[in-house]
């Protein structure tokens, strides 16, 4: 079984850090950020496959972390789970490409299920890149495939700078 | 009791929904702990851990009562925002299931039960929540005042053109018959029912012999 990448975003520490651990005995790459500008930063240096966000944080909200992942990493699938929850802030998360919204607490085999659905999400993103790419068409494959890798080879550049 | 204006209202509203959010996140970490230690005592053997069975038989009962407790932050969370704006839209269905829950404490300790029999169809109009909230409830209140102990309470939502009406009606032995709806201007839940409906501009119609009361009104949509 593939190892997913996961990055959970959550200012309650003790939730966020504890859901990590059970994540990991999972077998999966867990790791956890306490709240939005963490997250961003975490992103831009260690790419992840899949985001678990809370929506109501101090600072940058769940809502804006929302916006810029899938403005700079399009293919990183964002599940938002939150203990708020309007149908209003639902409706904004998915227009935002939100790939799932659920309500905290969550049963850790619902959580696995959406992750794991989600990565295969991203997954057949990238074989339909690489079907583009099959088929000549290379830059459309590239904005599928590389629109990820580009953002952090950009950022990595700018930093080496 | 003084009565509290809109504004207190709202801030009572803003202050509860503040903290049921912070209770569901506490609850939210005691699930995961649990949960923690569900997946640790499985991964332990029996000879390691000999009371292993039983606390696998525990630990769903906190589970249970962590669930249980989100679904009372929810509806009250739910609550408080009532108040949020004067005028909503409501489906009431919907806003009458919501009531039912809130209430069922209040049935439990006499015994009765609180019933609600859905509408054969959505019924979508503009209302003042919190108003069309405590009409409801003292119709209920009133009811399990005038009862010993035990009985039904059952409500029932009917749609006709552009109007509606809610009907309230207790199935059960009150204690005092000749006293129900006798004087509703010395009943102080039917005094609170009276001013909620007439600021609702609605109208209340009681009826002895069925035990019901039935609150009647014109659908607004704005």
């Amino acid at each position: 079984m593939e190892k997913i990448k996961i990055l959970l975003v959550d200012d309650e520490k003790e939730f966020v850090e504890t859901l990590s651990e059970r994540i990991r005995m999972r077998d999966h790459d867990s790791k956890v950020a306490l709240n939005g500008e963490e997250a961003l930063k975490h992103i831009d240096d260690d790419l992840p496959d899949v985001v678990v966000l809370d929506l109501k944080m101090p600072g940058i909200d769940g809502m804006e972390v929302l916006r810029r992942i899938r403005k700079a990493y399009p293919n990183v699938q964002v599940i938002m789970l939150t203990g708020h929850g309007s149908d209003k802030d639902e409706k904004e998360a998915r227009k935002l490409g939100a790939f799932e919204y659920l309500q905290k607490p969550v049963e850790i085999d619902t959580l696995m299920k959406k992750i794991k659905k989600a990565y295969k999400q991203k997954f057949e993103s990238s074989m339909m890149a690489a079907t583009f790419a099959e088929a000549g068409e290379f830059d459309t494959a590239k904005d599928i495939l590389e629109a990820d890798k580009e953002n952090v080879d950009k950022k990595k550049g700018k930093k080496e700078k | 009791m003084r009565e509290l204006n809109e504004k207190e209202i709202a801030f009572i509203g803003k202050i509860t929904a503040g903290v049921t959010h912070e209770i569901n996140n506490a609850l939210a970490s005691i699930k995961e702990i649990s949960g923690l230690m569900e997946d640790l005592i499985s991964m332990s053997s029996t000879d390691s851990f000999p009371h292993q069975e039983k606390f696998l038989k525990v630990l769903p009962r906190i589970r249970d009562q962590v669930q249980r407790s989100v679904n009372l932050t929810t509806q009250l969370n739910k609550f408080s925002h009532l108040a949020d704006e004067r005028t909503a839209q409501v489906e009431l269905n919907d806003f009458i299931e919501h009531l039912v829950f809130l209430t069922q404490r209040f049935a439990r300790i006499k015994n009765v039960e609180l019933q609600y029999q859905a509408a054969n169809q959505a019924i979508n109009f503009n209302t003042i929540p919190i108003l069309l909230h405590m009409a409801l409830y003292n119709c209920i209140a009133y009811f399990l005042s005038h009862t010993a102990d035990g009985g039904k309470v059952i409500i029932h939502p009917i749609k006709n053109g552009d109007k509606y009406s809610i009907h309230i009606s207790f199935e059960g032995e009150i204690v005092d018959k000749s006293k129900l709806f006798n004087d509703i201007s010395s009943e102080e839940e039917l005094l609170i029912l009276q001013e909620a409906i007439s600021s609702l501009e609605g109208s209340a119609e009681f009826d002895e012999s069925s035990q019901s009361i039935t609150l009647n009104f014109s659908i607004k949509h704005e």
